[in-house]
C-alpha cells in the first residue's frame, strides 16, 4: 500500500486554497495515487451541516475534517483538505492526529483577497452583515512552521502547485518520479542535465 | 525464399514496423535511382510507397508521438523535445509519462497479440506492454529503459547501445562519429534479428535514429556531392539498405513489412533565432541583461519562442507574469506577431524565412489543446526556427547543417495498396491496426490507407 498524507491548506478566504489545491489533486491523480479532497466549503454542506463560525464550531469543524483526513491517511490515500482553519492549536491538533501531515500556507495579503471576493463575503463583512469574519474581525494565526509556503498574488496557481509537488517528492510521499503507470523512476537530476545536454547537442533545445 | 509467399491464408497475421528517422521520400527515390538503396528498391517495387506528411512543429517526438498514437499533439499531449509547465515558466523534457493516449502495440498488446518494441522517440520510461519495449534515446541508462526490466542484461550481452555520442558529430573530424553510427547500426540490427528470433510476437518495430543524426551533421556534404564525407554519408545509407535486406530475408509470408520515416530533411541556410526578434521588436523582455532562462522573463513580456517555431503570448491568467489580456487583446498579439513573422527576411539575402504562422485552433484539438503554443511559425525550406534566448544576431549557421521538413516524409508498405496520395503520419496507426484486423479505437484522428 502507499504511504498516505494530508495536504492541509490553510489561509484567508479567496486566498486560493481551493484553486492551488485542485491543481495539487489532479497533479497527484495523474502519478496513480488514489485522491480524496475535503474542501472547507463543501464539508460544511455535509460533514458539518448546521454548524457555524463561533470559534468552538470552526474547532467542531476543523476536528471532524481533521478526523476523516486520519481515516483516509492511514488507509493509504493522498488527501486533501482545504479549509480557512485559522486557529493554530486546531491545525496542531490535526497534525497530531493525522499524522503524515504537510501544511500548505495559502498567503495572500487581505487586500488581495478582498479584491478577489468571490462570494462577496468580504463585503457583507465590511457592511457588518457577517459577524466573526477572519481577517475583518475575526483573527487568523499564521502557521509558524509549514511545510509549504506559497503566495499567491506573486504566483500563479500552477507554479504554486508545483512548490507542494516539490514537497510531496521532498518528503517521499510521492516517488522522484512516480508516474502514471506506478512504474519506474523517470529523471533524476543528474539524469535530466544529462539527456538536456544531448537534446542541446543535437540543436532540439 | 518464404518472403515471396505472399499473405498465407488463414495463418494469425503479424506487422513489421521499420522507422527510419529523418530519411526524405525525395532521397530514397533518388538514392534507389543511383543504386544506394538497391534492395530497398526492388522491395519497393513489391507494395506501395509514397510521400507522406509530418506535423507541426516538424520534430521527431512529436511525429512519433503522433504516429504511435495516430493522434494530434492536441490529444496526445507532445509538443516538442522540450514543454513548459502549464501555469509556469518551468520547462521540462516530454516523455512517456506524459504522452495522454494509447499507444498502437498498447492497443494491439490488449487483444491478447504480442509486440516489441524498440527505440521509438518518446518511449522513455518504459510503459508496460504485452510483450517487450526498448526506450528511446531520451533513456538515462539501458538499466531503466526496457520494459520487462530484465531484458537490459541481455541487450548488454548484445552489445545494445541506445544511441550516438552526439559530441562526436560536433567535431571536425566526422570519423569517429561515423565510426559509432555504424557501431550502434550494427549492434541494433543485430539486436534485432535476436529478439525476432528469440521472443513470440505478432507485432515488431526497430527505430533508427543515426539516419536523422548523420542528416543533422552531414546532409550538406551529401546534397552538394562534395566534402571529406559525402562518400561516407552514403556508404552509412548502404548499411541501412543491407539491414534491411537483411530483415526481410527473415520474415515469413504471414507478415507483413512496413517502413516510414517521420520527416523530411533539407540543407540548413541558418539558424534564426526567434526570440531575438522578439527581443528586438519588444515582445519579449528580460529582468537583466544575460538570460539564460525563459524564467527570468519580464511582466512586460507579450510573447516567447520555444524550438521550433512554437510561439507563446505571455497571457494574464495563464502564465505567472501574464501581461496580454485574454480575448481581443490576445487575438490582436497573435495576428501581428504573424504578420511580423511572415515578413521576416534573411539579413543577407532579403529572401523570406517563414512560410506561414499558424493559429493554434487551426491543427490542434482535444484534452490536451491548452498546453498547445499560440501560434507555429512554419519555415521556408533552409530556415531552421531556434528558441535560444540570448543570441547577438537574428540569424546564424552552425554545425548543424541539415534541418527537417514537413512534406517529404515516406510510407512503404509491402503487398498493400496505400489508398490515399495525400495523407499524414497520424494515418499509420489506424493502417497498421487494419493490417492485423484489429479494431481502430474511436478516438484515433488518422484513418486506414489500406482496404
Amino acid at each position: 500500500m502507499a504511504k498516505g498524507f494530508t495536504v492541509w491548506f490553510t489561509g484567508l478566504p479567496c486566498s486560493g486554497k481551493t484553486t492551488v489545491s485542485q491543481i495539487v489533486e489532479k497533479e497527484i491523480r495523474a502519478t496513480g495515487r488514489n485522491v480524496e479532497v475535503l474542501d472547507g466549503d463543501v464539508v460544511r454542506t455535509n460533514l458539518s451541516k448546521g454548524l457555524g463560525f463561533s470559534k468552538e464550531d470552526r474547532d467542531t469543524n476543523i476536528k471532524r475534517i481533521a478526523f476523516v483526513c486520519k481515516l483516509l491517511t492511514r488507509n493509504g490515500a493522498a488527501t486533501i483538505a482545504a479549509a480557512i482553519s485559522p486557529y493554530r492549536a486546531i491545525r496542531d491538533h490535526a497534525r497530531m492526529e493525522i499524522g503524515n501531515f504537510v501544511e500548505v500556507y495559502v498567503r495572500c495579503p487581505v487586500e488581495v483577497c478582498e479584491q478577489r471576493d468571490v462570494k462577496g463575503m468580504y463585503k457583507k463583512a465590511r457592511a457588518g452583515e457577517i459577524q466573526g469574519f477572519t481577517g475583518i474581525d475575526d483573527p487568523y494565526e499564521e502557521p509558524l512552521a509549514p511545510e509549504v509556503v506559497v503566495d499567491t498574488d506573486k504566483e500563479a496557481p500552477g507554479e504554486s502547485a508545483q512548490k507542494v509537488m516539490a514537497k510531496l517528492r521532498e518528503l517521499g510521499y510521492l516517488g522522484e518520479g512516480e508516474t502514471a503507470e506506478g512504474g519506474e523512476g523517470v529523471y533524476t537530476k543528474e539524469e535530466e542535465e544529462k539527456v538536456k545536454e544531448r537534446l542541446t547537442n543535437l540543436g532540439y533545445l | 525464399m518464404r518472403f515471396l509467399g505472399g499473405l498465407r491464408r488463414g495463418g494469425k497475421r503479424r506487422v513489421v514496423v521499420v522507422g527510419l528517422d529523418g530519411v526524405p521520400y525525395s532521397f530514397v527515390n533518388r538514392m534507389i535511382g543511383e543504386s544506394v538503396f538497391s534492395h530497398l528498391g526492388r522491395l519497393f517495387g513489391d507494395g506501395s510507397w509514397k510521400r507522406m506528411n509530418s506535423v507541426l512543429p516538424t520534430v521527431s517526438s512529436v511525429a512519433w508521438s503522433s504516429f504511435m498514437t495516430g493522434k494530434n499533439p492536441g490529444k496526445h499531449n507532445i509538443y516538442g523535445f522540450q514543454d513548459r509547465r502549464p501555469r509556469t515558466y518551468d520547462t521540462y523534457i516530454p516523455l512517456s509519462t506524459d504522452m495522454k493516449s494509447d499507444t498502437l502495440w498498447e492497443v494491439i498488446g490488449r487483444t491478447g497479440r504480442r509486440v516489441g518494441v524498440m527505440n521509438v522517440p518518446v518511449t522513455y520510461p518504459p510503459r508496460e506492454v504485452n510483450g517487450f519495449l526498448v526506450g528511446c534515446f531520451l533513456s538515462p541508462d539501458l538499466n531503466k529503459a526496457t520494459y520487462p526490466r530484465q531484458l537490459a542484461r541481455k541487450l548488454s550481452e548484445l552489445g545494445y547501445r541506445i544511441d550516438v555520442d552526439p559530441w562526436k558529430g560536433r567535431e571536425k573530424d566526422k570519423t569517429p562519429f561515423l565510426d559509432d553510427l555504424n557501431e550502434v547500426l550494427s549492434r541494433r540490427a543485430a539486436t534485432m534479428f535476436y529478439l525476432m528470433e528469440h521472443e513470440e510476437w505478432d507485432f515488431f518495430m526497430t527505430h533508427f535514429m543515426g539516419t536523422d543524426r548523420i542528416n543533422h551533421f552531414l546532409w550538406e556534404q551529401m546534397e552538394l556531392g562534395e566534402g571529406p564525407y559525402a562518400a561516407a554519408f552514403l556508404d552509412y545509407y548502404r548499411k541501412i539498405d543491407e539491414m534491411i535486406a537483411g530483415l526481410v530475408s527473415r520474415l515469413d509470408g504471414r507478415t507483413t513489412l512496413a517502413v516510414l520515416s517521420d520527416h523530411g530533411f533539407c540543407t540548413l541556410k541558418k539558424e534564426v533565432y526567434i526570440n531575438h526578434w522578439l527581443v528586438d521588436g519588444g515582445w519579449l523582455v528580460f529582468d537583466n541583461q544575460n538570460e539564460q532562462s525563459i524564467k527570468e522573463i519580464d511582466e512586460r513580456s507579450r510573447a516567447f519562442s520555444l524550438d521550433p517555431g512554437r510561439i507563446y503570448v505571455n497571457l494574464r491568467g495563464r502564465e505567472p507574469k501574464g501581461s496580454v489580456a485574454p480575448g481581443d487583446e490576445y487575438e490582436r498579439v497573435r495576428a501581428e506577431l504573424a504578420e511580423g513573422l511572415a515578413e521576416l527576411t534573411d539579413p543577407d539575402s532579403g529572401e523570406q524565412m517563414i512560410e506561414k504562422v499558424v493559429k493554434r485552433e487551426e491543427i490542434y484539438f482535444g484534452d490536451s489543446f491548452d498546453a498547445a503554443p499560440d501560434l507555429i511559425a512554419v519555415p521556408r525550406r533552409g530556415y531552421d526556427l531556434k528558441g535560444a534566448l540570448n543570441r547577438p544576431e537574428l540569424t546564424h549557421k552552425g554545425e548543424l547543417v541539415g534541418m527537417h521538413t514537413f512534406e517529404d516524409a515516406f510510407l512503404f508498405i509491402r503487398g498493400e495498396e496505400i489508398t490515399r496520395d495525400e495523407f499524414s503520419i497520424v494515418d499509420v496507426m489506424p493502417t497498421v491496426l487494419s493490417l492485423l484486423r484489429v479494431p481502430i479505437p474511436s478516438d484515433v484522428d488518422g484513418r486506414s490507407l489500406v482496404d
